[in-house]
């Protein structure tokens, strides 16, 4: 009897865990109203604020902006980072270490499906607010912006996959981590201003985040008058080094986990 | 007295789990640090967002003020609403206890009202901690000695039994559906566009600005603003005195209370001929 090789069982792991959050993505009705809702009506608040403050309208388009990443960051943190987490309170993760594929597998096909689930979210947001509030964006600027949202998006992903094996060191804490790092990551990435007014040292605390740089720059491409935090060439290198720097520490601190939790025990530990 | 001593000790285990499902068990000290991170990041994003547009003009800590003082009482109602009507769809579908509770001796608002109350220790340590660091670092014009507090602590006991008697209702509701999972941190987020709670009212369409005035929070927000910066806060009714805002205040909960009481008895009835308080669901 003939096996399959390493790479077919690899890539049919990512394909078969980005399967049900492809479908999920317009299955589950109740997921669609609230990953939907939640950041437009986010995004809407922060329009009002700029509205009450009278600011000139490309801020309005940095709210839009923020507001349309602020999906994939949702999608990381509830999806990717924490996913073991809950896989492991559910009996998922024994099962998942007892397969004959790795976890780097699992861990691709989550961030594949909840790339695609949040896009679609993320759309919504971007022409419902748009639309309502007449939001403009500059046409030349939209296909290189498109470009770096790849990569932002990428390397985004690749921070999901790190933190997806550290949160599977915490124990009832987790959930608090996971909800303590929503406002406070909006704050340092600049999602709804531009990044430059935090100065250069929260500034760059805050770019190790890769939505931090990969917004900036989106704003500069299409939001003509966004104050510079470093030159657009720098943060496309910044955020492309960021893809190779989270990719492979994500791959290190796995194996190196899965191993300690294998030691300690963690990887059946039920704490939800 | 027998029947009051029941409810009593009903009462306090539903605070006490209610405290513990909230903070999932973990220490207090590392769930208040992260209970407090939220709010105090949202505080900045909008000082921030202030500073962009406004610069250090003179008079710009009155506005400021009215942003910090919005945000660190908002975490009553996002912790009140939102984690007392998840609650209510946690306790049937993962804890599966709803039924229980539910058929006990203790009456199920006294339950639900000591399930909110819980979620206040975190609240009240957040604004606490919001307000002392915002007006340390930005120089906020609250002064301590001068703060209305009786007119203070009136208005935020009315506006809790307001966010508790919605959550209440908006968590039978959610019971009917068979995953409400995010529901209630939607619920909270649309009454943050419509509370007052980061921008003045007026800035809303029509339609909303109407909806939003005849909400409590609206009057407890700006009853909070009178009470702790007096002459320095900017108000949303300007025409109102403080007797009339509270008057507001008080016929709008009374509304709500009301409201909430008919959702629930109507959810609940429904609830009990659809066999959805033990069905099984979520989780």
């Amino acid at each position: 009897m003939s096996h399959p090789s390493p790479l077919r069982i690899f890539l049919k792991t990512i394909v078969a865990r980005a399967y049900p959050r492809f479908v999920g993505s317009y299955r589950n009705r109740t997921w669609i109203v609230t990953e939907t809702l939640l950041p437009l009506i986010g995004t809407i608040a922060m329009i009002y604020v700029y509205r009450a403050l009278h600011a000139p309208a490309r801020y309005l388009g940095f709210v839009v902006l923020g507001g349309v990443l602020l999906a994939f960051w949702q999608n990381v943190i509830w999806a990717m980072a924490t996913q073991f987490f809950w896989d492991r309170g559910q009996g998922n993760l024994e099962l998942f270490a007892m397969a004959p594929t790795s976890l780097a597998a699992i861990l691709l096909g989550m961030a594949l499906g909840g790339a695609y689930l949040s896009l679609t979210r993320a759309v919504t947001v971007l022409i419902v607010v748009s639309v309502l509030f007449g939001v403009g964006y500059t046409a030349a600027g939209i296909l290189p912006a498109l470009g770096v949202f790849v990569l932002t998006i990428c390397a985004l992903y690749c921070l999901g996959m790190l933190l997806a094996s550290l949160f599977l060191f915490y124990h009832r804490e987790a959930w608090h981590l996971a909800d303590a790092m929503q406002e406070p990551i909006y704050f340092l990435s600049g999602f709804y201003f531009p990044i430059r007014s935090l100065g250069a040292f929260v500034g760059g605390v805050g770019s190790l985040i890769p939505l931090t740089l990969g917004l900036d720059a989106i704003r500069q491409l299409i939001l003509p008058g966004t104050p510079q935090f470093i030159p657009l060439a720098w943060e496309i290198l910044a955020v492309i080094g960021q893809i190779v720097l989270y990719a492979v520490l994500s791959q290190v601190s796995l194996r190196y986990l899965e191993r300690r939790a294998r030691q300690d025990a963690r990887l059946i530990l039920r704490s939800t | 007295m027998i029947a009051a001593i029941a409810q009593w000790r009903g009462f306090k285990a539903a605070t006490w789990l209610g405290w513990e499902i909230s903070s999932n068990w973990t220490r207090p000290l590392m769930f208040v640090i992260y209970s407090v991170l939220r709010p105090i990041s949202a505080a900045f994003i909008l000082v921030v967002m202030y500073r962009v547009i406004s610069g250090r003009a003179a008079g710009s800590t009155a506005y400021l003020a009215f942003l910090v003082s919005g945000v660190a009482f908002w975490s009553f109602v996002q912790y009140g609403f939102a984690g007392l009507s998840n609650g209510m769809a946690e306790d049937r579908g993962e804890y599966r206890m709803l039924k229980y509770v539910y058929t006990s001796p203790v009456d199920f608002y006294v339950y639900l009202f000591g399930r909110g109350l819980a979620q206040l220790a975190s609240a009240v340590a957040s604004a606490l901690i919001l307000l002392v660091v915002a007006t340390i670092t930005l120089g906020l014009p609250i002064d301590p000695l001068r703060v209305n507090y009786p007119l203070l602590l009136v208005a935020s006991f009315l506006a809790l039994l307001a966010v508790i008697g919605m959550a209440m209702a908006y968590g039978f509701l959610q019971l009917q559906a068979v995953d409400a999972h995010g529901y209630g941190e939607l619920g909270a987020s649309v009454l943050y566009v419509i509370s007052g709670a980061i921008f003045p009212i007026g800035v809303l369409p029509g339609i909303l600005a109407t909806i939003a005035s005849l909400s409590p929070l609206v009057y407890w927000m700006e009853l909070i603003r009178r009470t702790l910066l007096g002459s320095h806060a900017i108000r949303m009714f300007p025409t109102m005195s403080d007797a009339d805002v509270l008057l507001r205040l008080v016929v709008t909960t009374v509304a709500t209370l009301i409201l909430a009481h008919l959702v629930f008895s109507w959810a609940d009835r429904r609830a009990r001929r659809r066999g959805l308080i033990d069905m099984e669901s979520n989780w």
